[in-house]
């Protein structure tokens, strides 16, 4: 085992990194149809991962991580993609791990770590309720002081995988008359299998299940659940995401649909029409333009810099360009777009009603697109307010 | 605002950024450019001049020839802030693509005539290949080459001391240098959208001597290539430049403009608009970075899809940026005096220049994938 991976020239690190992960990651979970699988379905390759260190790309090695550079961990990232690994549960390594490393105590550190790479607690994330979306900052869910422990009452929403994780990290209101409405946020660990939880899963468009709604009825939480201090989980909730909104803007989606326009196409003749010719041909061009403004930013974090604001421009535009692949999917794919099921390319299925809906969401989540454009505005153009 | 981030270890960028601020304030871009229209579009002798002792007209002429003997990398942060300046001097073609065709030429008294007087500004070459309704055919007739046929879209006719004649013959295409007062040689000139002159040349038995010939067939096909490669580079960089150009002065004018008691620019439906426009001027400036590097570090065929990209991307940012930064200024947007408007003409003459966008996309994918229109 290396002492640093980050000593590795990228090159090597990514053919040690790819070469392992294509001889232990089962194929059947190559290329899965479904984009969050459950705990259970992805288990083996959880576990195999662990076992290898290498669990936690981004961990320091004393937490058994990898301790990997924002450059090493772009290789990771992009290698995993490449081989059609499926993703994990990973709200543990990617969320909880990060925020308790810097704003845990040292027995939280000892007592969960260890417990999320064991996949013995496997975690969600509670941020959205019913009228907190974009305006998280408005979020209703209590917690109240009682003795040493908190009694929890409300509702969270739109939780990924709620319904196969133990545990969930949640923001509640600790303080109701705060003049400004990001102090009386507080962060707590809670164990979803406390009395007074309730989990329902909701079905999305493509009929799967991958998010739910969380009810808490009086739940009993311990003091000592409380990461960093109380009042003051805004701080602790916004500083989640470093180096890794880059891969928000990751390309991936819109290369994968791509592709499989291409096929469709082909087996339809739509290459014949040159009206289709020119609407596939900006597709083509912005995928391959993405790829360099990709290429910009993660220039900036292999030199050892900090992304600023403009990355948001990547999200806006990889899932608006998902978008319009799918779309234009539907549009080759004619009378036969009626149906549900996948469509047949020669000798391969295409599933392009399924990738139409599942390119829905991602223009949604992880900041609304809008939201990312006021972001810009304010922080990238500085419009006045 | 969006710009090309490059490496620049030496600062030869940095420099090259601060001479073009200095330039811009002894020869203001928009002022040239109206003076230039009311001249009926010829070129001022003294702007191209003070260019040339710059050392931008020659920049990617090899040193031996009398120029700089710089490369792409700095050839498109030049292009790049004279976009951004709004100088609209014919760079794209009167030195980038003739500095190609001339360091390219076979070795010899014509083009060593040719390249010092071009990067010292003594002479202008200007590139004259578009075919016209009759293609330039050269004949050979005792000993000298007799010229017949037209061209069209050359730039700045008037000033030129030589055109730089891509004419078919019987073995293919020769590059070849014709004196602009020869004789047999009719320029006439169409008014360029952004004021600078555009001009058809025709030739009518048009004697050159022999010794004027730059390059014979075989080499000239691979030269003028390579010219379009560099130009389509250049004009990508000029676009981004100017793209980022006028969103910066949309930006400023929608903070300072009030309406309703505030700027209009805080309201969200002009910031989305506006965030739109500086994702595209982000775009541009990347796909023309990847081209650069890809010229530098691929082959050539790689290359040159990333130039097609470059191009394609940078025109449509330029032009759809400036329409919209028209109509961010509002009524003012539509008037003459208000610069925007020569930000907006520059954009449609550099984008129609070497291929427009849908054409460019559809080089690539024909290129990279074998699908053509209507046949696969």
């Amino acid at each position: 085992m290396a002492s640093d991976w980050n000593d590795i020239p990228d090159e090597e690190f990514r053919s040690i990194f790819r070469t392992w992960v294509d001889q232990n990651c089962p194929s059947h979970l190559r290329y899965m149809r479904k984009q969050r699988p459950l705990f259970n379905e992805v288990a083996v390759w959880y576990h195999a991962l662990a076992a290898k260190g290498w669990l936690a790309p981004t961990w320091p090695r004393q937490y058994g991580g990898m301790g990997l550079s924002a450059a090493k961990h772009m290789i990771y990232v992009e290698e995993w993609g490449r081989l059609g690994c499926p993703r994990i549960p990973d709200h543990g390594i990617g969320l909880v791990g990060p925020l308790l490393i810097e704003y845990g105590s040292e027995e939280q550190k000892a007592h969960y770590l260890p417990r999320i790479l064991s996949g013995e607690h496997v975690w969600c994330q509670g941020y959205s309720e019913p009228n907190a979306g974009s305006d998280l900052a408005s979020l209703q869910t209590s917690a109240v002081l009682d003795g040493d422990e908190f009694v929890v009452n409300g509702q969270k929403i739109w939780t990924t995988l709620a319904h196969c994780a133990n545990w969930i990290f949640v923001l509640v209101r600790t303080e109701r008359d705060a003049k400004v409405r990001q102090k009386g946020i507080t962060v707590l660990l809670l164990d979803l299998t406390s009395p007074g939880v309730r989990v329902r899963p909701i079905a999305n468009l493509r009929g799967e299940a991958d998010f739910c709604e969380v009810f808490f009825d009086n739940v009993r939480v311990p003091l000592k659940n409380l990461v960093g201090k109380i009042n003051e989980g805004w701080t602790v909730a916004k500083s989640v995401l470093g180096h890794e909104r880059i891969f928000l803007g990751a390309p991936t989606r819109p290369e994968y649909a791509l592709e499989r326009l291409r096929r469709l196409a082909d087996a339809r003749g739509a290459f014949e029409d040159p009206a289709f010719m020119s609407r596939f041909a900006r597709l083509r061009l912005d995928l391959y333009d993405l790829g360099s403004a990709f290429e910009r930013y993660a220039k900036v974090l292999r030199a050892g810099g900090e992304l600023g604001a403009g990355v948001s421009a990547l999200k806006i535009f990889t899932t608006e360009l998902y978008q319009r692949i799918t779309e234009e999917m539907l549009t080759v794919a004619g009378e036969e777009a009626r149906l549900a099921d996948d469509l047949a390319a020669g000798d391969v299925e295409i599933d392009a009603m399924n990738l139409f809906l599942d390119s829905r969401s991602p223009a949604i989540f992880g900041g609304s697109n809008e939201i990312q454009r006021n972001i810009l505005a304010k922080a990238v153009l500085r419009l006045p307010g | 605002m969006p710009e090309l981030m490059l490496d620049d270890p030496d600062g030869t960028l940095v420099m090259l950024r601060d001479s073009v601020t200095g330039f811009a304030a002894r020869f203001p871009g928009a002022k040239a450019m109206r003076e230039r229209r009311g001249r009926g579009g010829t070129m001022d002798p003294l702007i191209w001049s003070a260019m040339a002792e710059a050392g931008w007209i020659g920049l990617l002429l090899p040193e031996e020839c009398g120029g700089a003997g710089l490369g792409l990398r700095e050839q498109a942060v030049l292009s790049e802030a004279l976009g951004r300046a709004l100088i609209a001097e014919p760079t794209g073609t009167a030195s980038v693509f003739a500095a190609t065709l001339l360091g390219g030429a076979s070795p010899g008294a014509e083009r060593s005539r040719l390249a010092a007087g071009v990067a010292s500004g003594e002479m202008v070459a200007v590139p004259a290949w578009t075919s016209g309704a009759k293609p330039v055919v050269a004949r050979s007739v005792n000993g000298s080459i007799a010229l017949s046929g037209e061209t069209r879209f050359v730039d700045a006719a008037r000033a030129a001391t030589d055109f730089l004649v891509v004419a078919q013959d019987a073995d293919g295409v020769m590059l070849l240098s014709v004196a602009a007062d020869a004789d047999g040689v009719t320029i006439s000139e169409r008014v360029g959208v952004d004021g600078s002159a555009l001009a058809t040349i025709s030739f009518s038995d048009c004697a050159v001597p022999a010794d004027r010939v730059l390059s014979r067939a075989n080499r000239s096909e691979e030269l003028l290539r390579q010219a379009i490669l560099h130009t389509r580079l250049a004009l990508a960089a000029e676009l981004t430049g100017l793209a980022s150009k006028a969103l910066e002065l949309t930006i400023a004018y929608t903070s300072d403009r009030v309406q309703f008691g505030k700027p209009i620019g805080s309201f969200q439906a002009i910031q989305h608009r506006l965030v739109d426009m500086w994702i595209e001027a982000e775009f541009a400036a990347a796909a023309v970075v990847n081209a650069v590097d890809s010229l530098q570090a691929d082959d050539v065929d790689t290359a040159e899809l990333a130039v097609l990209a470059a191009k394609a991307r940078a025109g449509e940012a330029a032009f759809s940026i400036c329409r919209r930064a028209v109509h961010l200024h509002g009524a003012m947007g539509y008037t003459d005096e208000c610069d925007i408007g020569l930000y907006l003409k520059r954009a449609i003459n550099l984008n129609a220049m070497l291929g427009q966008p849908e054409q460019l996309r559809l080089e690539f994918v024909e290129r990279e994938s074998g699908y053509r229109r209507g046949r696969t």
